[in-house]
């Protein structure tokens, strides 16, 4: 379980991250998505250790980072980006000194380095130096020294980049098959990756996030219009003008004239159109009817790289002159606020003060008033025994 | 710690630049060594010691540049420090690695002794106590490399920094008394004539100490500008 609190980092007056929040249960596999300079690599830095927040808590299995960083550390695997290796090391000795720099006990170090090599298959270049590998093999060394030791927590940065759709292919699977025992954090700019990998995706912008959900939801979430792609061949060139005013339709567009005399248009249907069913009937038959040749009819599937894209582009851009300014805006108004906030707190003080006083005062008051009380009551007592003892004289005096 | 000790030997071993440390400073004591036999006709091993440190001031350098500096270009140093390993054993790790190789080029010394020996009677405890103070002379100079290689991840600067300083401190007492103490150089007088100078052990060694600890104040520090 790894619990990201209200996480900051500043490099000077420049935040490359800003107040961020999420939860990773154990087990899951949760791809952080972004632009370039998003955040992505100075979110993983902080989740290693690697870097300290500005501000905020990182707490991985229970255990604060900056707090206890040794314990932190031994429970994460980490594939820092653009894979740094040791060149003057073989493939199996740099396996062995990161299973050595992770305190895997000397008795499970050879099995455990062994076990590393084989799941990533390094197996047939295990005694050559690091430097002389393809791309391919280093990023699965790097994987492999972040997989030594069994860790909890997999942190792979940009883990396919720069590899052939090959390699690609079998680092996903690779990926994939963490999922039994690792909880596995990777990120990626690539869209199609994230969705066949992860269960979670963070999408990042500008040191923010702007969305946490599974992938089927990012793509379910963000409306977008049907759109076809149609293959005719129209001799005629009757077809625009046939669906030109159509009222389903909401754009017509030409794309490609093709050398054969066959176009290939685009089609938009209006908003408030969900099912294409009606339209694909009336599209055939109109067609059939106006001796247009429908070679091919195809839709737009709606995917995770429109969501990203939507979510992205409807946040507004700010220069960073503007930024800086909204930033100042908002510490005056923290400061305004805590200000407002001593001064009600002086103000209930002074007013629970006052009804202190005054309670005080009246108090003092009731005491005097039950004094005077008493006091004329004991007066009066005495003067009726004064009057009872006169009386008893009286009697006494007249026997 | 003995990973780190063990993966940087294996570093200064497989480049080529713990050969060349070791194999430029034997080089240049024999030849000193001749020059001091032959040609001044003396029987006194130690006193090429006086030259060998002048020698050092410029080989130490070559030796720490890369410590830090080259795992910060390269990206490794991520490595090592996303491991669970503190920072002092990283630090103290890569300092005894230097040092053992220092030892290793200190230690070869002993052949010119046996030299002597097998001609006349050099006396072995005045030797030792030499090769003692040369030994914490290199310490103070390898800790001061090893700083500088923190803080810089260009392995030129951090050779540039580390010889300028050392110049500086062989050459300021000339210019002013003021500076008479801060030379490490001045502090190896005593030594080869077979003197322990308790003010001088004290002053290598918590140069020494100094400086690690800024290394790993530096490392430290960076983190959070980083």
């Amino acid at each position: 379980m790894i619990e990201v609190k209200n996480v900051s980092k500043k490099y000077g007056d420049f935040y490359a991250i800003r107040n961020i929040n999420f939860n990773i249960k154990d087990g899951e596999i949760v791809g952080f998505l972004g632009r370039n300079g998003a955040g992505k690599t100075t979110t993983m830095n902080m989740l290693t250790g690697f870097i300290e927040p500005t501000c905020g808590q990182i707490i991985v299995n229970g255990y604060d980072v900056d707090i206890k960083p040794k314990k932190v550390k031994g429970l994460i695997g980490y594939m820092p980006e653009g894979v740094p290796l040791y060149s003057d090391l073989t493939v199996k000795e740099f396996v062995s000194y990161m299973a050595d720099l992770k305190l895997v006990p000397h008795k499970k170090k050879k099995e455990a380095v062994e076990k590393a090599i084989m799941q990533t298959g390094l197996d047939k270049v295990r005694n050559r130096l690091t430097r002389n590998l393809s791309r391919g093999f280093k990023q699965r060394v790097s994987m492999a020294g972040a997989l030594v030791g069994d860790p909890e927590i997999l942190i792979l940065d940009e883990p396919t980049v720069g590899l052939d759709p090959k390699q690609v292919k079998e680092i996903r699977e690779l990926i994939k098959s963490f999922k039994k025992n690792h909880t596995v954090i990777l990120s990626s700019h690539i869209l199609s990756e994230v969705s066949q990998i992860c269960e979670k995706v963070i999408i990042i912008d500008k040191g923010e996030i702007i969305a946490i959900d599974t992938p089927e939801n990012l793509e379910k979430n963000t409306e977008t219009h049907l759109v076809f792609t149609i293959n005719i061949e129209d001799a005629e060139n009757q077809f625009e003008k046939l669906f030109k005013n159509d009222d389903s339709i909401k754009e017509l567009k030409l794309i490609k004239e093709n050398d054969d005399q066959t176009k290939v248009y685009q089609i938009e249907l209006k908003d408030n159109i969900t099912d294409d069913t009606e339209f694909r009937k009336k599209f055939a038959i109109r067609c059939a009817e106006n001796n247009i040749l429908n070679l091919g009819m195809k839709k737009e599937e709606n995917s995770l790289e429109d969501a990203f894209i939507k979510l992205i582009e409807d946040r507004p851009e700010y220069s960073h002159e503007e930024i800086k300014k909204m930033q100042y805006q908002k510490e005056l108004d923290d400061l305004r606020k805590e200000i407002d906030e001593k001064k009600e707190l002086k103000e209930q003080k002074k007013e629970q003060r006052e009804k202190l006083k005054q309670e005080k005062k009246e108090e003092k008051e009731n005491s005097k008033n039950e004094n005077e009380n008493s006091e004329k009551e004991i007066s009066k007592e005495k003067k009726d025994l004064q009057n009872k003892n006169n009386k008893d004289n009286s009697k006494g005096g007249n026997k | 710690m003995l990973a780190i000790i063990k993966k940087e030997l294996k570093s200064y071993l497989l480049s080529p630049i713990g050969y060349i440390f070791i194999g430029l400073f034997l080089l240049m004591f024999s030849l000193l060594f001749y020059v001091s036999v032959f040609y001044y006709r003396t029987v006194f091993f130690e006193y090429a010691f006086y030259d060998a440190a002048t020698i050092m001031t410029f080989l130490i350098p070559v030796l720490t540049m890369r410590m830090f500096a080259e795992e910060r270009k390269n990206g490794t140093e991520q490595i090592l420090l996303t491991s669970p390993r503190s920072l002092v054993s990283v630090v103290l790790g890569k300092f005894i690695a230097g040092m053992i190789i220092v030892l290793i080029a200190i230690s070869c010394t002993l052949i010119h002794f046996a030299i002597l020996r097998h001609f006349g009677t050099p006396d072995i405890k005045v030797a030792l106590v030499t090769l003692f103070g040369f030994f914490l002379l290199n310490c103070a100079y390898v800790s001061f490399g090893m700083f500088a290689s923190s803080i810089t991840e260009n392995q030129i600067v951090a050779c540039v920094i580390t010889i300028g300083v050392f110049i500086a401190m062989w050459f300021l007492p000339n210019v002013s008394t003021i500076f008479s103490n801060i030379s490490l150089m001045a502090m190896f007088t005593h030594f080869p004539s077979g003197l322990i100078v308790l003010k001088e052990v004290v002053a290598f060694v918590s140069f020494t100490i100094l400086f690690i600890l800024l290394t790993i104040v530096i490392l430290q520090r960076r983190k959070s500008v980083k």
